[in-house]
C-alpha cells in the first residue's frame, strides 16, 4: 500500500459524501430492507436465523453495485485515463477503491446491524469486531467484484444487468431462505463455487452459534482468496475498453 | 583545452540521459518508425518525429488521422506495435510518468468534486508529497485558470469552458516539463482560447515542452511547429512560415498549405 492507494481511498469517499442523495439512499434503502423482512416474518426464530444472512447480502449487493458503476464512470468520464498515464500502478488504483469502498461498507453494515438489534430486536451471539472483520471479508470481495464485472460494460444499463446475472443467483443458492443442505444436488454443487454461500455460512456461524473466526477458517480461506484472485483480475484487466 | 572538456563532459551528460537507443541528441520527443494498430486497421504507420525542448508542438490533421493515439502512445497508455519512443530521453513508463503532464480530450474530472478538489488530487497522485507546497501551488492553479472565486464548486455545476481551464490546471499542476494536450482550445469562446495560448507561451518561454493536437488551423498559427498528419503518417512539417513558404505562393494560409501537403501526397499514388 502506497500513498496513492490512500489519495484514491479519501477521494472515493469524499465523492460519496459530496454526492448527498446518493448517501441519504446508500443509508437508507438497506433499512427499508430490513424492515420490510423484519415486519413480513413473524416468527422471531425465523427472523433471527435470516437476518444474518441478510447482512451479508446487503454488502455484497451494495460492494457490487457502487464499485461497478463508480468503476464505470471512471472509464467512461476518462479519469481512468489520466490515472493510467500517471505515476500510479493499477494496484494502487484498485487498492484505492477496495479500501475507500470497504471503510463504507463497514459504516453501512454498523447502522444495519444496530437497526436490526435495537429496533428489529434481533438476537445475536458472537463478538461484533469479529462480525464487522468478516463482513470486511465479503465487502472486499463484493468491490473486486465489481472492478472486474465493470470492464465488460460499456454503460451503466449493461452494468446494471450483471446485478441478475452475478448478484441474484447467489441470494437464491446462498441458503438465504433455505437451507443449502436441503437444495437437489446440482443446486448444492453449484453453490460450493458461490462467494455468498461461505459468507452466508461464515455470518450465521458468528452470529448464531457464537463461534469465533478462528472456528470459520474455512469460510475465511475461501473468501479471502476470492478477494485476491479478483484483485489480481481486476488489476490485470484494467486497461481494457478505455475510450478512444 | 577547457572547450574540449565541457563538450566531453556535455557529450557523457547527453549519453546518460539518452540511454543506449540514443535518438537525436537534446530531443524533448524522438519517436522513430512508430506503427500502431488497432486490430487490421493501421492508426499509426511508420511515423518519425522530433520535437526540440522548449517548443509548442502542433499535431495537426482531420478527426481520424492518429493525433489522439499517438498522444496516448506517447503517454505510455498504448504499447507501439513497432518503432521507438522516446520522451525527454526515455522509453514512456510510469515511472517517468511525474515528468510528463497529459491533458485527455474529455474535461476528464470528479464530477462531484470541486475544482479546488480535482486539482489537490491530481497534485497528490504526481507525488507532491508537502503539504504547504501543495497548497501553495494548488492555489497558484486555480489562480492561473482563473476560477478562484469558483474553488469550492462541483464540477457538474461549471460550464464546458470552465471544466476544460480545470482540466488544463490538473495537467500543470506538478509543473511537468512535457506537457501533452488533446484538443484543449475544443469548445472554447475565442477569448478563452486567447487566454490558453497566453499561458502556453508562458509556458514555453520558461522551458516547457508542449505537444497539442488540434484540427483548427487558428491554433496551428501559434505553435512554434507543427506536423500535419494523415492516415497515420506525417505528411509535412516544419515551423508555420517553412511550412507556407515550403506550399508555394499560391497558398495564402495554412489551411491552403494543409490541403496542398494532402495532394500532394495522393498524386504519386493515383498514378500509378
Amino acid at each position: 500500500m502506497t500513498a496513492s492507494t490512500f489519495t484514491i481511498a479519501g477521494r472515493i469517499i469524499r465523492q460519496l459524501v459530496r454526492d448527498r442523495r446518493t448517501l441519504a439512499l446508500l443509508v437508507l434503502v438497506p433499512l427499508v430492507i430490513a424492515s420490510l423482512v423484519g415486519v413480513s416474518i413473524p416468527e422471531k426464530a425465523m427472523l433471527d436465523y435470516i437476518f444474518p444472512a441478510i447482512l451479508a447480502v446487503l454488502i455484497l449487493f451494495f460492494g457490487f453495485l457502487l464499485t461497478g458503476i463508480s468503476f464505470l464512470r471512471e472509464r467512461s468520464q476518462g479519469t481512468l485515463e489520466r490515472l493510467l498515464a500517471s505515476p500510479v500502478s493499477r494496484l494502487d488504483i484498485v487498492g484505492g477503491y477496495l479500501l475507500g469502498f470497504l471503510l463504507f461498507a463497514l459504516a453501512q453494515t454498523l447502522i444495519i446491524f444496530f437497526y436490526m438489534v435495537y429496533v428489529l430486536d434481533i438476537s445475536y451471539r458472537g463478538e461484533l469486531w469479529q462480525i464487522l472483520v468478516f463482513q470486511v471479508l465479503i465487502g472486499a470481495g463484493a468491490v473486486c467484484l465489481g472492478t472486474f464485472f465493470s470492464v465488460f460494460a460499456r454503460n451503466e444499463f449493461q452494468m446494471m444487468q450483471f446485478i441478475p446475472l452475478v448478484i441474484v443467483p447467489q441470494i437464491f443458492l446462498c441458503g438465504l431462505l433455505w437451507p443449502v443442505s436441503q437444495m437437489p444436488d446440482y443446486l448444492q454443487w453449484a453453490a460450493k463455487f458461490l462467494p455468498l454461500t461461505y459468507g452466508v455460512d461464515g455470518i450465521r456461524a458468528l452470529m448464531l452459534e457464537g463461534q469465533n473466526l478462528a472456528d470459520i477458517g474455512l469460510e475465511v480461506g475461501v473468501l479471502g482468496a476470492f478477494a485476491v484472485v479478483l484483485l489480481v483480475l481486476a488489476s490485470l484487466t484494467l486497461r481494457r475498453n478505455s475510450p478512444g | 583545452m577547457t572547450s574540449i572538456t565541457t563538450g566531453a563532459i556535455i557529450l557523457h551528460q547527453m549519453k546518460t540521459l539518452t540511454g543506449d537507443a540514443a535518438p537525436a541528441a537534446g530531443a524533448a520527443i524522438a519517436i522513430r518508425d512508430l506503427s500502431f494498430n488497432y486490430g487490421r486497421l493501421k492508426v499509426i504507420d511508420g511515423l518519425s518525429l522530433e520535437v526540440p525542448p522548449g517548443t509548442s508542438f502542433g499535431l495537426l490533421g482531420p478527426n481520424g488521422s492518429g493525433k489522439t493515439t499517438l498522444i496516448r502512445l506517447m503517454v505510455g497508455l498504448l504499447k507501439p506495435a513497432g518503432g521507438s519512443i522516446h520522451c525527454l530521453g526515455r522509453a514512456p513508463s510510469p515511472a517517468h510518468a511525474r515528468s510528463m503532464g497529459y491533458m485527455p480530450q474529455l474535461p476528464a474530472l470528479y464530477q462531484e468534486l470541486s475544482v479546488q478538489q480535482n486539482i489537490e488530487f491530481f497534485a497528490r497522485i504526481y507525488g507532491m508529497k508537502d503539504k504547504m507546497q501543495r497548497s501553495q501551488r494548488v492555489e497558484e492553479v486555480i489562480r492561473l485558470i482563473d476560477l478562484w472565486s469558483r474553488r469550492r464548486t462541483s464540477i457538474l455545476k461549471l460550464s464546458g469552458g470552465m471544466k476544460q481551464r480545470v482540466s488544463l490546471g490538473c495537467a500543470i499542476v506538478h509543473r511537468p516539463p512535457l506537457l501533452f494536450l488533446d484538443e484543449p482550445t475544443v469548445g472554447l469562446d475565442p477569448e478563452l482560447r486567447a487566454h490558453f495560448w497566453r499561458h502556453f507561451e508562458e509556458l514555453t518561454s520558461s522551458g516547457t515542452t508542449l505537444i497539442i493536437s488540434s484540427h483548427t488551423m487558428d491554433d496551428a498559427a501559434h505553435c512554434n511547429r507543427l506536423a500535419f498528419l494523415r492516415q497515420g503518417k506525417v505528411i509535412a512539417h516544419g515551423s508555420p512560415a517553412e511550412l507556407l513558404a515550403a506550399a508555394g505562393s499560391s497558398c495564402a494560409s495554412l489551411e491552403e498549405a494543409f490541403l496542398y501537403f494532402i495532394r500532394k501526397g495522393e498524386a504519386p499514388e493515383s498514378d500509378r
